[in-house]
């Protein structure tokens, strides 16, 4: 096949398949990133908040918020008053 | 699945682009010796580049390291393979070897790739950064970290969708899915081992709960932590995302410990512990650190008067074996130990807790050699055949080993190491050109 400069996933997409594994991650991703999102549009929310909503693991939604806060998504906010929790909000 | 097979020829090859590696290649370069540099990882720097700050001086690890790789990556007698690996080493001649080297593609052009991460930002797929070990995610169109060296984006193929996504938004064209794997067959004079070390599993000890319960972190996650390119904002707890305030250090995970087949001292934990715990008590003020240990090796320049500042600055040293580690309801950890000075046993508890994991061999580097017999030390470990008077020697005459390859060390001694390697190696090759 003819290769072109700028879409050369098409050529390994003939000779390679995605593994179900990867299409899979991906999926769960895609879900736990809206949901999280979404929560954020209502109101700012501690880790422990954002749990009980999205009855997620607290070590997943740690896992999960930080990738977004680094990927500029999401923000951190304020500690609560035992320094204990920060809240985390959507960045504007 | 290979592309072209080449031939190139060096008058070094160095095996890891650590520090101890990195340091032996510029030796060798500013020597003269045109060198190749072959790495695994996809950026050369090593675990000191991903550390936060040294002990005991507590100079910024990445200040150090970066001019370092940068002077390594610009030098014109310096060739690195990133993302290789050498697979078999036999010797040619009385003076020569020829070794077999797989580039394996990182689906970008490098000279083209200008690390602006627009890839990165398109890509939807999030994955484990190895990088954070594990505290955060990736992209599967990632830049290793910030500081890499080279600064080239890469592309995890096993969890790419191949969405074209990246390559849509890439503004110089430089993602280039249609590269393969290169069998390079690479003519040498002399070889230099710097593998470096395997961290410990901590897996390996159940009863401590590593990976049971999550504020159970090992002390290269907490080095992240602490390090400028941090994955959270501020050190917290992965479990819950709290802010810790009774963190415990527990030392010798998976050294001096014949049950896990690790008997010797790992040689850096102490000092490691104790400056994450300095670090500790500036970046939370109000936390209580608490290190528990066997015996506190503090045996370098400068580590015993660390020690004492650590202790004056607060941080708690308790002398005791930890049984068994479990979890509270509110994710805290009670640690279960025996205090060795008064012989009893105790319970107490904290709310984080860093296994101070220690060094293990890396033996990756004993199949590589066909020809010749690379020995290993009891600890397997390269044995120096000649420690006193030649200890970069191994059982192979023109291979030499640096750092950590020959046992556990801090960074000083193996770039000291580094250093002895790289001028047996010159000598090496100055007697045979």
């Amino acid at each position: 096949m003819e290769i072109e400069k700028g879409k050369t996933y098409k050529y390994l997409r003939e000779k390679r398949e995605v593994s179900q594994a990867a299409k899979d991650n991906l999926k769960q991703f895609i879900k736990i990133k809206k949901s999280i999102l979404d929560a954020l549009q209502e109101s700012d929310l501690t880790i422990e908040q954002l749990t009980q909503k999205l009855n997620m693991p607290a070590n997943e939604v740690v896992y999960y918020l930080m990738s977004l806060v680094k990927y500029g998504f999401v923000q951190t906010g304020a500690v609560d008053d035992m320094d204990a929790y920060f809240s985390y909000k959507l960045k504007k | 699945m290979h592309g072209k097979i080449m031939n190139a020829s060096f008058d070094a090859l160095v095996i890891g682009g650590g520090i101890a590696g990195g340091e032996a290649a510029l030796n060798l370069a500013n020597n003269g010796f045109k060198v190749l540099i072959v790495e695994k990882d996809l950026s050369i720097g090593g675990k000191m580049i991903l550390l936060s700050k040294v002990f005991p001086t507590l100079d910024c690890s990445a200040c150090i390291t970066t001019p370092k790789v940068s002077e390594i990556s610009r030098h014109p007698g310096i060739t690195i393979f990133t993302g290789s690996e050498v697979k078999s080493i036999s010797r040619k001649s009385e003076t020569s070897f020829e070794a077999v080297v797989i580039k394996t593609p990182r689906y970008v052009i490098g000279e083209d790739c200008t690390g602006c991460q627009l890839c990165e930002q398109a890509c939807p797929v999030l994955v484990h950064d190895q990088f954070q070990y594990n505290l955060v995610g990736r992209k599967a169109a990632y830049i290793p970290f910030s500081i890499a060296s080279p600064r080239v984006a890469a592309i995890d193929i096993e969890n790419c969708t191949l969405c074209g996504a990246c390559e849509k938004v890439c503004p110089t064209k430089c993602i280039d899915f249609t590269q393969e794997e290169e069998e390079y067959c690479i003519d040498v004079k002399t070889v230099i081992i710097a593998t470096g070390f395997n961290l410990f599993d901590p897996l390996k000890i159940p009863r401590y709960g590593y990976g049971t319960y999550k504020n159970i972190i090992t002390s290269m996650q907490m080095e992240r932590q602490l390090a400028p390119t941090r994955p959270f904002n501020t050190i917290l707890r992965p479990g819950d995302g709290k802010v810790p305030d009774r963190i415990a250090y527990v030392l010798c995970t998976g050294s001096r410990d014949m049950t896990v087949g690790n008997p010797i001292c790992s040689q850096i934990c102490c000092m490691y512990s104790i400056k994450q715990a300095q670090l500790l008590m500036g970046a939370l003020p109000m936390a209580d650190v608490t290190i528990y240990y066997i015996n506190i090796r503090s045996f370098g320049k400068g580590f015993e008067e660390f020690y004492d500042q650590a202790k004056g600055m607060g941080v708690n040293f308790v002398k005791g074996k930890i049984g068994k580690i479990t979890e509270n309801e509110n994710g805290n950890l009670n640690l279960r130990y025996e205090d060795i000075n008064e012989n009893v046993v105790r319970e107490s508890e904290h709310d984080l807790v860093v296994l101070s994991v220690g060094v293990l061999p890396n033996t990756d580097s004993k199949a590589l050699f066909h020809d010749g017999d690379l020995k290993l030390d009891p600890f397997s470990f390269v044995d120096q055949a000649d420690p006193l008077a030649s200890p970069s020697k191994t059982s192979i005459d023109g291979v030499f080993v640096a750092g950590t390859a020959t046992g556990p060390m801090d960074i000083p001694d193996s770039i000291l190491s580094a250093g002895a390697s790289s001028a047996e190696a010159i000598s090496y090759l100055n007697r045979r050109l």
